[in-house]
This record gives structure tokens, C-alpha cells and sequence, in this order.
């Protein structure tokens, strides 16, 4: 028997092959849930939704009608929604004084407007025993390069979620958040694809590797269930990242230039 | 398949059926681990263990000696060791003005050192990398009068926790702590009877509910397992009353 037996689960952001809301949508599909994938690109949606058994829903996290008719359908089509998961990001990199306020504007919307919209569209949707997920990232905590756009909200979005978890938790609602470190998705492909990029981040890992989306998906499993019983949290599980820090600018070009020389 | 197929679990502080490490130790058996069970009274963990085809060990945290003959004593029977928790606790409480060297000793002992050095026996026994759990609290995390001496040295083995992680993950060691709330067991029940006190508690949890000792165990379940990416951190199994506050005693009436 499946740990997420019974639950119905909407995973927001599921519209990239390989993405991390996929792999969070297959392992909670294994664990016996029934699920709505959403995102903005639906053919990439219904290919996922057909092999787990899902549904596909579209969805853009930076309008606040298309979030609310994304819970509305999510809603119809599973009969309730018992678990959300929050998978929607953009690893803008842009060094700081160069930030423009269109990049701004849109990190704003996507990270922060937008996962606030869609709590207010889960919230009264959800009943006893429901649970939450954001996923956040270390980032929120520890520091990466020219990454303060994205940083800012992440972090600003872990704190709402504390303070949701306040707020509705007399109502059963849980609501957590979860911070991988650098982690393989195509959101991070095209740096992950430089020679001796991902190497540079290792040594960060106490526990000697850099995290895959699976461990993300493990953990969501165990925040997901009747078996956890937290709220308002913010999960660090990127093997101990936050105990070390990114590597610097200097260190990531270093081990690119000795990657490209070997 | 269980959770913890395979795997050899030692669980300090099961000495009472109403205990974390009891309700630990029922659940890590379900999920197929063999275990060690360990207090300072052994006739109390020889009832426990009996029941779950476990090994009874005494241990006292104060003695660096029988936290090693405990880890031993998982390697002799079972071959290995992969999971170690550690709910060892005392009852401490005395407010700043109140404070005297005993109890803050008492405290630092069973929960600082005796922390540590459990951090160090069970790491030199995981020969494949494992998972060492310890109990921090809902003290640490907001500030509860008269605790200084409990919630200073749990804090401080929080620090510990973090710093072992650091130094462990190249063996493949994950060490985290858990921080119940206020939570029925065999050491609150006392606490429990005093309706005054479960309702000015209650108000400070969000859930609307205390967490238990089967929820705790969740905890300490996932972390042992190979599902949990996540080393050096405290989890809060306080049904987000840490978002809120510890109730004062003058709300006790």
C-alpha cells in the first residue's frame, strides 16, 4: 500500500520533461495518489499525466486567473485537492546592479505573487488533514552569485509560508517548505552542461554529492503524508549544504578553466 | 517491502511503553529493522524488547564506557549498525535565580556530552554510513521560563549536531536532531494531568493539537531511512507551536 493512498495531488510546475515537479508527480503517483499536473506547456503536461495516470491542467503562475481557474479544474477533475506542491522557479542569474525591473517584476510574479495566488486559491479548497508544499531552495538561506532576484523571493515565500501555517493550521491545513541545493533540471541544465560547473559545487556537500530531483520527490513524499505532522517548516534537504555554502564566482570559473584544460 | 529492510537500529531511551523511544522502536520494527534497545533501568527495556524480538542493553549517557559496549553490542549481535536515536533525557527545570551547579551539570551532562559522545560511538560503529538522530526541543526553539539549563544544553548539542554533521557526511553519516513539543510521554504525564496546563498550550499550537509520541517517531523513521537527503538539521515536530510561544506558568491557573 502507497504512502499517499487516497490523497489527491496537484503538482504546480510539472511542464518541463524532467523537471522536478515531474519527478515529484511520478513518486507520488507510485505511492498510490492521483494527480493533476500543471504547468504552462500542456502537451509536455498530458505526455506525464498519460504515463502516471494523471491529469494535465494549464496553468500560469504568473496570472492570477489562470491560478485560480488551475485549482478550480484541479479540484473537478480529482473531486478535492488534499496535497499541493509548489515546483515553479526561475534560476535567473544577473549580477545585482545590473537586476532590470522587467526581471524583477517577472521573479516577483512567478516566486512570490504567484505562489501567494495560489495558496489564497488552495486554502478554502483544502479541508483537514491537507498539506502544502512549496518548494523553496537553499538559497533562501545560504548564497549564490548574481542570484538576488531569485534568492530574495524564495526566501520572502518560505516566510509566508510560516506564517500560513500559523494562520490555518486550526483548520488542518499543513503547509511546508523544501529547499534542494543546485540540482540537475532543465532549469539548470545550461549552466549544469559546462564542463566542471557541477563539480565546483561538491565540495559544499557534506555529504559528498550534490542532491538529484528523487531526493526532493522522497522527501515531499514524507511531508505529503498523514505520517508527518509539521508545519510551518522549512526542510533542508540538499545533504547538508547549508552547513557549507555555494562555491564563489572565482571557484566555479576555476573549475571550469581547469575542466576545459584537462 | 519495510522501510528499514536490512538495516540494524540502536534506540537509546526505551525504557517505558509510553516512551519516544518505545513508540521508535514499535514503528522501526513494522518497517522490518532489527533493533537494540537501551536505558539506564534494563529490566524496563528487557519488557519492551521482548515483545519486538529486540536486544535489551543497559546504558547510561553519562557513561562514555556503556555507550560504547551499546554500540558494540549492536555490531556483535546483528554484524552492523545503521541507524542510531537517541531520546536520553532528564526533567530540569529551575528558573536563572533559582540556578544551581548541579542541575546545570546534571543537564550539560545527559544531554551535551552524553550527545556527543553517543554521536561519536555510533559514528565509529557505521562502518557503510547510517543515520544518528538525537532530540533537541521545542525549548530550544522558543524560549520557555525556567529552562535554562534543559534548553541551553540541548541547544548546545544542536551546535554539536551540526558541526558532527559536517565532519561525518564523508562517511556517508547523516545526523540530524528532532525537536518534539511539549508531548505525552513517560517523562510530561504529570504535565498532562493539569487540564490548566494542556489548554495554555494547546492556544500556542497551531495544528489544535499535541503532537504524540507515534507522530515523533514518523520523524525519526524518515530520517533513518534512505529517503532523506538532509544532514545537520533540527526537525520540528512541534505542530508549529514554535511559531508561536511557550505558555507561563502564570497561565497556569
Amino acid at each position: 500500500m502507497g504512502r499517499l493512498e487516497g490523497k489527491r495531488a496537484l503538482i504546480v510546475g510539472a511542464a518541463g520533461r524532467g523537471n522536478m515537479g515531474q519527478a515529484i508527480a511520478r513518486r507520488f503517483a507510485l505511492e498510490g495518489a492521483s494527480i493533476a499536473v500543471a504547468g504552462r506547456h500542456l502537451d509536455v503536461l498530458e505526455e506525464v499525466a498519460a504515463e502516471i495516470g494523471g491529469v494535465a491542467i494549464h496553468g500560469d503562475m504568473t496570472e492570477q486567473a489562470s491560478i485560480a481557474a488551475m485549482a478550480a479544474e484541479a479540484e473537478a477533475a480529482l473531486g478535492g485537492i488534499d496535497v499541493a506542491v509548489n515546483a515553479t522557479g526561475w534560476g535567473l542569474l544577473k549580477p545585482f546592479l545590473e537586476t532590470t525591473q522587467e526581471e524583477l517584476d517577472r521573479m516577483y510574479a512567478l516566486q512570490l505573487r504567484g505562489p501567494f495566488q495560489l495558496f489564497q486559491a488552495l486554502i478554502p479548497r483544502m479541508g483537514e488533514g491537507a498539506a502544502i508544499i512549496q518548494i523553496s531552495s537553499a538559497t533562501a538561506t545560504i548564497l549564490f552569485h548574481d542570484h538576488y532576484a531569485y534568492m530574495a523571493t524564495k526566501a520572502g515565500t518560505d516566510h509566508l509560508v510560516r506564517a500560513l501555517a500559523n494562520e490555518f493550521g486550526e483548520r488542518g491545513i499543513r503547509i511546508n517548505s523544501i529547499s534542494p541545493g543546485v540540482t540537475e533540471t532543465p532549469m539548470t541544465a545550461e549552466a549544469a552542461s559546462v564542463p566542471g560547473m557541477m563539480e565546483a559545487f561538491v565540495s559544499g556537500y557534506p555529504l559528498g554529492r550534490i542532491g538529484t530531483k528523487e531526493d526532493i520527490a522522497a522527501a515531499c513524499v514524507f511531508v505529503a503524508s498523514d505520517e508527518c505532522f509539521m508545519t510551518g517548516q522549512n526542510l533542508q534537504v540538499n545533504g547538508g549544504l547549508t552547513l557549507r555554502r555555494n562555491p564563489n564566482k572565482q571557484e566555479i570559473e576555476a573549475a571550469v578553466i581547469r575542466a576545459a584544460a584537462a | 517491502m519495510g522501510r528499514l529492510e536490512g538495516k540494524v537500529a540502536i534506540i537509546l531511551g526505551a525504557s517505558d511503553e509510553r516512551s519516544m523511544g518505545a513508540a521508535t522502536a514499535r514503528r522501526f520494527a513494522q518497517e522490518g529493522a532489527r533493533l537494540v534497545l537501551a536505558a539506564r533501568r534494563k529490566e524496563a527495556v528487557d519488557a519492551i524488547a521482548g515483545s519486538l524480538g529486540a536486544l535489551a542493553v543497559r546504558c547510561d549517557i553519562t557513561s562514555e564506557a556503556e555507550i560504547a559496549a551499546l554500540a558494540k553490542a549492536a555490531v556483535d549481535r546483528y554484524g552492523r549498525l545503521d541507524a542510531a536515536v537517541n531520546y536520553a533525557g532528564i526533567s530540569v527545570s529551575e528558573s536563572i535565580l533559582d540556578s544551581t551547579p548541579e542541575a546545570l551539570k546534571a543537564s550539560c551532562d545527559v544531554h551535551f556530552v552524553g550527545t556527543v559522545l553517543f554521536m561519536k560511538h555510533m559514528a565509529l560503529a557505521m562502518k557503510d554510513g547510517g543515520s544518528i538522530i538525537t532530540t533537541s526541543s521545542l525549548t530550544v526553539l522558543a524560549q520557555a521560563p525556567g529552562y535554562a539549563a534543559y534548553a541551553g544544553a540541548k541547544g548546545g548539542a544542536d551546535v554539536a549536531v551540526r558541526i558532527a554533521a559536517n565532519e561525518l557526511g564523508e562517511r556517508n553519516i547523516r545526523v540530524n536532531s528532532i525537536a518534539p513539543g511539549f508531548t505525552k510521554s513517560a517523562m510530561t504525564e504529570d504535565h498532562f494531568a493539569v487540564e490548566a496546563v494542556t489548554r495554555a498550550f494547546l492556544k500556542e499550537i497551531p495544528l489544535g493539537r499535541f503532537a504524540t509520541v507515534d507522530d515523533v517517531a514518523e520523524v525519526a523513521l524518515w530520517l533513518a531511512s534512505d529517503e532523506a537527503f538532509v544532514t545537520g538539521q533540527r526537525i520540528d515536530v512541534t505542530a508549529g507551536q514554535s511559531l508561536r510561544r511557550v505558555p507561563l506558568a502564570s497561565e497556569f491557573a
